[in-house]
């Protein structure tokens, strides 16, 4: 078989696509869109006499949904996306994922060995985090001078105002290590829930965090990437200043995967909390039947009606990005139940539940719909609640793993 | 009108300038220490509340009347889970049209127990300038942030041009209460290290001096008189912080055995974490009274709460110092 790679050189925002007729050694190569905006690269395929089939890392793309499972080893007939590092001119590998060290404090422990289950070229590296007797952090990277020429991503969790300071100082280290990038995964971007701006005297915490953020220093691959996930305000992509690349994805295809699991999968309705959880998610879903909910001012008080779409003999699951109290969810279920609907499940990326408020959700296991869930399917995006409803139904957690793993390609 | 070297000249009083000051909860007492040596000071208060997530939840009571005014904020960082609250006040009030920007945070933590020696060292003081040194700028220019005597003297370089460091001392408050000592004259000053002495020894060019080094003898590493006389005298030794406090016990028993009359102690910052105080009390008759005095500031507040009045310990408040340094 041919040995000699061709060779091409591209120019930049054009896509092109390689097909081999031969069975045997079908590749294909889809370039990555103009969102990279990386200077034009070339690169060379090598067809690979051996037996073993590409093994290829599926590539998601911003608010896209695609339903193909990463790291197939897949066969000539598949197609799925590849993602080319365009540093240096390299050979196209059987792998040619760019290689990841992923580093992670306490909490996202759990959630990092997972995303590093999911490919070969991510590899975990620990931090030594220790305390001087003041209550100050004393952090040490271990082998600090390994790390140069790599990319590197970190794997934080803001759950409370004390550990942010604990990982600030390791963000805004890692990238003057001389790496070839810096990417910082923060699958919940907190404090934006509760504040609104409605005096001049509120203080927008959201806009601190954005701030600290915004201000991490830049590496040789310039600005630092920023992977969060379902952003609770949509304005707040605008907090960030321009030395932070926001990446915004969600766990609605987690979510939508998961529903094609159920048995009664065809019966589905999805149902929208209020405006707000409209507006971030009904493109994604777009092919069930919805049902939109709002708070409707009656006198003094505030209760929750349907205000379009009907739930009757559904299975309707709620879906919202946090829960936090779980109030919300709890006015909609007794709504949704009261107009016959037959099951209710419900999706929140984003499992908040302070003072272990999940503890109000019982489970349905027939029948009940007013007052249980068939199933509450939450993320690992906040890992100390997976601690806590690990294993106790109706909770169900459903791991951004794959999807963060995918995302350290970009 | 004489000015003693080292104090913050008397300000005419036609060129005082009113200052709104905002300060953190664990500050609430140097707070009202600071506004009341000066009318031009006005306290002003903060709704600190948390969301049920533990986030914090804040308001700014009066943000409107803040427009074209000086306003400063007191803070204090006694531990990281109260960092980032303060933060967020800190990057909101300069942007409310005020005239000015005053961030006073008497003692600057995190520097004193990490050396950059490998790579991998993370260091959080330069964390934390750099989360200062981010501070919106206002109306007024760059923020001023005042520290009190800062512990490695290489830290001003840590700032950014946005922000204006004032390193202030505790120093003259030290000379003030040894000037009331009715052995004020057999006063003699020791520095523990050469750090301190690089510190301060130019602030007591009028004192004789003793200074203190650790040798290397084997593995040990022992405290030792390196110069000057301590037979005799009422030695006082000064540092800018004080932690477990073994350092100032180090050195105070190769001072009784150099035959000092009498040790005493002063750091700015007394830090002592996990009640490191204790060992320093005079708890009862038959104990050797190790240390005469010892005198701390109010800048780690948590502390001087903890300590109260306790012999002997005497806390000199750094508000008369704080409410001038606003008029700069």
């Amino acid at each position: 078989m041919a040995a000699t790679p061709p060779t091409f050189s591209l120019p930049r925002n054009k896509s092109f696509i390689l097909k081999s007729s031969s069975p045997l050694h079908s590749s294909h190569i889809l370039l990555p869109n103009p969102n990279n905006n990386k200077n034009r690269f070339r690169i060379t395929c090598e067809i690979n006499n051996s037996l073993r089939s590409w093994s290829i890392e599926h590539v998601r793309e911003m608010n896209k949904d695609s339903s193909v499972n990463s790291n197939t080893n897949s066969s000539s007939s598949s197609s799925s996306l590849v993602s080319v590092s365009a540093a240096t001119s390299s050979e196209f590998r059987t792998k040619n994922a760019k290689k990841v060290v992923l580093f992670f404090c306490d909490e996202t422990k759990s959630l990092a060995q997972k995303i590093a289950a999911e490919s070969d070229a991510i590899e975990l590296r620990t931090i030594s985090w220790g305390k001087f007797p003041d209550g100050f952090p004393n952090i040490f990277i271990p082998n600090a001078q390994s790390i140069r020429g790599q990319h590197v991503a970190f794997l934080a969790s803001f759950s409370s105002p004390a550990v942010i300071f604990e990982q600030i100082p390791v963000i805004y280290q890692l990238p003057k290590l001389f790496i070839s990038s810096f990417t910082l995964v923060l699958p919940f971007f907190p404090t934006g829930t509760s504040e609104r701006m409605e005096d001049e005297g509120d203080i927008a915490t959201a806009f601190t965090l954005a701030r600290l953020l915004s201000n991490i220093p830049i590496s040789r691959g310039g600005p630092t990437s920023l992977v969060t996930f379902d952003i609770h305000a949509l304005q707040e992509r605008f907090y960030f200043g321009d030395n932070i690349l926001p990446c915004f994805e969600s766990g609605i295809p987690l979510l939508k995967r998961r529903l094609q699991g159920l048995p009664d999968s065809d019966n589905i309705a999805i149902a929208f909390p209020d405006d707000g959880a409209w507006k971030r998610f009904h493109k994604q879903l777009q092919h069930f039947p919805t049902i939109v909910c709002a708070k409707v001012r009656e006198g003094d008080q505030r209760i929750v009606r349907i205000k379009e779409g009907d739930p009757k003999g559904r299975h309707v699951v709620i879906v919202d990005d946090l829960v936090q109290s779980g109030g919300t969810l709890v006015e909609c279920q007794k709504v949704l139940a009261a107009h016959g609907a037959g099951k209710i499940s419900a999706y929140v990326t984003h499992g908040i539940f302070p003072n272990k408020s999940w503890a109000r959700f019982e489970h349905d296991n027939g029948g009940h719909p007013e007052s249980a869930f068939t199933y509450f399917w939450i993320t690992d995006s906040c890992p100390l609640t997976v601690k806590q409803v690990m294993n106790k139904p109706p909770f169900e957690i459903l791991s951004l793993a794959s999807s963060i793993s995918a995302s350290l390609q970009i | 009108m004489a000015v003693e070297k080292g104090i913050v000249p008397t300000p005419i009083p036609n060129s005082k300038k009113h200052v709104n000051l905002f300060y953190s909860l664990d500050c609430e007492e140097l707070a009202l220490n600071v506004a009341a040596h000066c009318d031009h000071i006005i306290l002003q208060n903060i709704k600190w509340r948390s969301f049920a997530d533990g986030f914090p939840n804040i308001y700014i009571n009066n943000a409107e009347e803040l427009r074209g005014q000086h306003v400063a904020f007191l803070a204090s960082f006694s531990s990281p889970a109260h960092v980032f609250e303060q933060l967020s006040v800190i990057y909101a009030l300069p942007r409310l049209f005020v005239a000015s920007f005053t961030l006073v945070l008497p003692f600057f933590p995190t520097g004193s127990f990490e050396r950059m020696e490998e790579e991998g060292d993370v260091a959080t003081a330069f964390t934390l300038a750099r989360m200062l040194s981010n501070i919106p700028i206002s109306r007024g220019g760059p923020t001023s942030l005042v520290i009190y005597d800062i512990h490695a003297l290489q830290e001003r370089f840590y700032f950014g041009d946005e922000v204006l460091p004032l390193f202030e001392t505790g120093i003259p408050l030290l000379k003030q209460r040894l000037s009331q000592l009715p052995d004020a004259n057999n006063v003699v000053i020791a520095f523990p290290d050469d750090g301190a002495w690089k510190r301060f020894h130019k602030q007591f060019d009028n004192f004789s001096v003793v200074v203190c080094n650790k040798v290397r003898e084997g593995d040990k590493r022992i405290v030792r008189l390196k110069e000057g006389n301590a037979t005799g005298h009422h030695v006082v030794i000064v540092d800018d912080l004080v932690q477990s406090g073994g350092t100032l016990i180090e050195c105070q028993k190769v001072l009784a055995a150099h035959g000092a009359a009498k040790v005493s102690a002063y750091v700015t910052h007394g830090v002592f974490p996990n009640q490191s105080w204790e060992r320093f009390l005079h708890k009862n008759e038959s104990l050797e009274k190790a240390f005469a005095y010892f005198w701390i500031t109010d800048s780690c507040p948590l502390t001087v709460k903890a300590i109260g009045n306790k012999a002997p310990f005497e806390v000199l408040s750094l508000a008369g110092s704080i409410a001038n340094a606003l008029q700069i």
